[in-house]
């Protein structure tokens, strides 16, 4: 093919499919968000515009547009209008790279080799926008949101990364396709995973700022944090990367744990060769399929939102560094040692291998024993007042 | 006809932002034109055919180590005060070193510059190969590298303890 269309043209087109499509979610998940808070909080939502309140997705948008658009006195100009566009960009890149059907669905950018590490590499930039627009705003608070958030997303992001390391060496690789292919023929990753996917989970919630995470814009502490400056429309921008953020950690999940646009394992179900042989009508299928996993995870967000309060600064650190990154080392060395002693996982067979089952038990009783521990009732620590002249 | 698009565009870039890099007078835009910088290197290993390493250099340097050194700017909290110019001999040895270490570079580089198209690398660069390299024939620099690195951990710890410590 042309190196033309290859490289310019196709990636255009499937950017462009993507910053509406993910548009028109973002825009959605702002009524779907308000309506299931309301449930959850035993009131009704938003339910005035049209039926359901659905014209609130139209509603919202409008009143960004028209509300004044301020630029607070001594501002970093550039800086500040640079802030809430700058973590748009790798989000939508990062959609052309994942897999939303099986092969001939999207198969434009599938040949890059490191298709998961270029993913994390572009998200792991979102974090900008919110250091500059919190340093450009001339504000503490603002400031203040923007230094919690980089040290916030700086720490999360090993855990994070520490905890795809146990799935990629079961799948061998680092092409999400490979992965997901990997995932339909043995076993849904979060089985023999189940301690990454559980800090997998958290450590994406707190790379969102999400609310059991949302310190850099804690408005009981800090206004509104990192946005305090910000209205109108460049208000809406951020929003726009924080969701499309959600929507892309929430596309890696179901990438990386919970079988991609399969649905079936060990060979069994809706496989990729079901789909390819259904035709177009299996890409559809799969797409579907990958769509429906992935509000199930934006409804876990939703989710966390209404049930945790926010986490103190430092425990947020502690929970990082303490807590996830020994746990998803400790993972990396049972996976790596189950690996090793149970060499006979079979690619491309129905054979669900030894090992896997057993990474599976260990993940079980690591998860039960942390919940015990996490939930044992225990009397309020009294604050040690030479710690605090200390600190 | 593209690669040559894409690489004389995307040298440019990361010469201009390396170039205001040092002549910028505001840290916090040095800070962010060094990591525009290291984008248009990462895109120059793309063409190298290491797409391993692009990803590597953006994960490393642009999200993790520019970020905390934007996050030690802003803490900080510089002002652009330009300061007076207290050490003329070493500002004056200063540009004579890096004059000299350029001049060097660009008669080695136009020396042995393959300004044609390279045979195919007689390694791969994919991450397969790069983590069997990497611990099996040089796992001693590996171990060695992670030991410095622990070492610095330790005295930053050192260092920052020193006051609780004190007061214990």
């Amino acid at each position: 093919m042309n190196p033309w269309m290859t490289y310019l043209i196709w990636p255009l087109i499937k950017f462009s499919i993507a910053f509406i499509a993910v548009q028109a979610l973002v825009a959605a998940m702002n009524w779907i968000e308000r309506r299931l808070l309301g449930f959850f909080q035993a009131r009704l939502g938003p339910n005035r515009v049209g039926p359901w309140g659905l014209g609130q997705i139209i509603a919202d948008p409008i009143k960004f547009l028209l509300k004044e658009d301020f630029v607070p006195a001594r501002a970093e100009k550039v800086a500040y209008y640079l802030g809430p566009i700058l973590p748009l960009l790798p989000s939508f890149i990062v959609f052309c790279l994942i897999p939303f059907g099986p092969p001939p669905t999207f198969a434009v950018t599938n040949n890059i080799n490191v298709g998961l590490l270029l993913i994390f590499a572009l998200t792991s930039t979102a974090v900008y926008g919110i250091i500059l627009g919190g340093w450009a705003s001339n504000n503490k608070f603002s400031l203040m949101g923007g230094l919690r958030s980089a040290a916030q997303m700086v720490s999360y992001e090993v855990p994070l990364g520490l905890s795809i390391v146990g799935v990629l060496m079961l799948t061998q690789s680092l092409e999400l396709e490979e992965i997901v292919r990997y995932q339909e023929m043995n076993s849904w990753n979060v089985f023999p995973q189940l301690v990454a996917c559980f800090i997998f989970i958290v450590a994406m919630n707190a790379e969102n700022n999400r609310t059991p995470f949302d310190l850099p814009e804690a408005e009981s502490e800090l206004v509104a944090g990192f946005h305090t400056e910000y209205s109108a429309m460049k208000f809406a921008f951020y929003m726009l990367g924080e969701y499309s953020l959600m929507i892309v950690n929430s596309c890696l999940a179901v990438t990386l744990f919970f079988g991609g646009w399969s649905l079936g394992m060990g060979g069994i179900g809706f496989t990729t060769e079901v789909m390819q042989k259904m035709g177009w009508v299996g890409g559809l299928i799969g797409t579907g399929i990958f769509v429906t996993k992935m509000m199930l995870f934006l409804f876990m967000y939703i989710w966390f939102r209404a049930t945790f309060p926010r986490f103190r600064f430092d425990q947020l650190m502690d929970l990082g560094w303490k807590f996830l990154i020994p746990l998803a080392l400790a993972n990396i060395f049972v996976t790596g040692i189950v690996l090793l002693a149970f060499p006979s996982r079979l690619y491309g067979d129905t054979v669900i291998a030894v090992g896997e089952i057993m990474l599976t038990v260990i993940g079980m009783i690591v998860i039960a024993l942390t919940l015990v521990l996490l939930f044992k009732p225990k009397r309020p620590k009294v604050i040690n007042a030479s710690r605090v002249s200390e600190a | 006809m593209l690669e040559f698009i894409v690489f004389f565009f995307f040298a440019a870039v990361a010469i201009v932002f390396a170039l205001v890099v040092i002549l910028h007078r505001n840290p916090v835009v040095g800070a962010l034109s060094l990591v525009a910088s290291f984008f248009a290197l990462a895109v120059m290993y793309v063409l190298l055919d290491a797409p391993f390493l692009a990803a590597l250099q953006v994960i490393v340097y642009a999200g993790a180590i520019m970020v905390l050194f934007l996050f030690v700017i802003m803490l900080l909290n510089l002002q652009h005060v330009a300061e007076p110019n207290t050490r003329p001999v070493q500002q004056f040895l200063g540009y004579f070193a890096s004059a000299t270490f350029a001049a060097g570079l660009v008669y080695y580089v136009s020396k042995y510059a393959v300004l044609h198209a390279l045979p195919p690398t007689r390694f791969s660069t994919s991450a397969q190969a790069i983590g069997e390299r990497l611990f099996e024939a040089y796992i001693f620099p590996f171990e060695m590298v992670s030991i410095l690195l622990l070492a610095a951990i330790v005295g930053a710890l050192m260092l920052s303890g020193k006051a609780a410590v004190a007061i214990r």
